[in-house]
């Protein structure tokens, strides 16, 4: 009786664990390209509100990630010519993920950072009171304590290795 | 089972009034105190809220005999965390930008306890048909708080009313309403969120303790004239005995 019961039990929940998966799959299935030209946009745009409006991307090079741990993508900038790069830089704690492009000039100077995915518990405000300063010049990009603290600091993390990548040209090597 | 006459409405209804879940439960208050900056934003936490709640109440409803008694929390937390998934995934592929304006907000709903609380106490008990009509009512319920506290916080943070950022199929509007020199950016910030939900909240209660002073005070005078009357009633029988 007992062993009948247990194998009803574990059947029922293994049931509806695969109806879940199942359900899952087909959404993101439905939803993966969808989702993924949304993030090229935001990273289009990103780079907009960069660069400017007439900046273009001339090329793009994929990094390995062996050596770095967030910076995975790095683009080309152009107006006419080489204006600069954009960094594409993921990382998480224990607050969620965050997706950024940093932004540098062709003379490796930092111009600014853009959020293209913030799943941060204390979004607003580590965007109002860290990354809108930093892009504003009134706050130093290690300057972290900012009621999002943590957040504030992976933030400073990626910045800080875009800028070892760009000095680093990584994507020449 | 004979239904009471009338149960649905009053089903549907209890979510909105006599129980609302974040005014008079005092349930998923972090979310809504996160996602009331804006009235767009409000709405679409309502929105989806709603739509997890009715999808976990129609089907926790439907396999409330099937699921044994050990395992009903754990199959119950799947349920939950499979359409809020789900509704994440949608989200982010066709309404992007709600999707980035409740961030995080939108996978809290899985530990909201009003789908879970709505779930083991009325969803495993009752039949599909009441369970989805309760399911509505707390949602509505939940969403008509929110955008009553957004309301206040976007009028008298930003001074106007804004819509079409967010659904981007809207046309976008903006009508100011306060001059911008008078606004109160402190109701956009999280302190302005717990004053406006406390201040809610104490007219709620403040009305609901005139309505039960008001009862009491009419049974009082009940009470009175029921003793009123046994009295006279008493004064006549001795008259009629003297007589």
């Amino acid at each position: 009786m007992a062993k009948k019961h247990y194998i009803i039990v574990s059947v029922t929940l293994g049931a509806i664990a695969a109806s879940a998966a199942a359900l899952i799959g087909l959404t993101n299935f439905i939803t993966r390209n969808r989702i993924e030209e949304n993030k090229k946009i935001k990273i289009q745009e990103g780079i907009a509100e960069i660069f400017g409006k007439e900046a273009s991307i001339k090329n793009e090079y994929s990094i390995e990630k062996n050596d770095y741990q967030y910076v995975n993508y790095v683009y080309e900038i152009q107006k006419d010519n080489t204006i600069g790069y954009a960094f594409k830089s993921e990382g998480s704690n224990m607050y969620g993920k965050i997706s950024l492009i940093v932004g540098f000039d062709a003379a490796n100077n930092f111009v600014s950072l853009n959020i293209v995915e913030d799943e941060q518990t204390y979004a607003t405000a580590l965007e109002d009171d860290y990354i809108a300063p930093v892009n504003g010049g009134s706050r130093d990009i290690n300057d972290v304590n900012c009621g999002a603290t943590f957040g504030a600091k992976l933030v400073r993390d990626m910045v800080n290795e875009a800028k070892k990548a760009n000095e680093e040209k990584v994507w020449i090597k | 089972m004979k239904r009471e006459k009338g149960y649905t409405k009053k089903n549907f209804l209890k979510g909105i009034i006599a129980e609302n879940p974040l005014f008079v439960s005092i349930l998923g208050t972090c979310p809504a105190l996160a996602t009331t900056k804006t009235i767009e934003a409000a709405l679409g936490m309502g929105i989806l809220f709603t739509i997890v709640l009715i999808c976990s109440s129609v089907l926790v409803s439907l396999l409330r005999k099937v699921i044994s008694e050990e395992i009903r929390t754990p199959a119950y937390i799947v349920i939950i965390a499979t359409f809020v998934t789900i509704v994440k995934m949608l989200t982010n592929a066709f309404l992007p930008e709600l999707f980035s304006t409740l961030g995080v907000f939108i996978s809290l709903i899985v530990v909201n306890c009003i789908v879970l609380g709505r779930a083991e106490a009325y969803a495993s008990k009752n039949n599909v048909f009441d369970s989805f009509i309760d399911a509505l009512g707390m949602g509505l319920g939940y969403t008509l708080a929110i955008l009553s506290m957004a309301v206040f916080r976007e009028i008298l943070g930003t001074g106007a009313i804004s819509f079409g950022k967010i659904f981007y199929f809207i046309p976008y509007f903006k009508l100011q309403i306060i001059p911008k020199n008078y606004v109160l950016s402190i109701f956009q910030n999280p302190a302005g969120a717990f004053i406006v939900f406390g201040v809610i909240l104490a007219v709620i209660a403040f009305f609901s303790n005139r309505k039960k002073e008001y009862q009491a005070y009419l049974a009082r005078q009940e009470k009175i004239r029921k003793a009123e009357e046994a009295k006279k009633l008493a004064a006549q029988k001795a008259e009629g005995g003297n007589k």
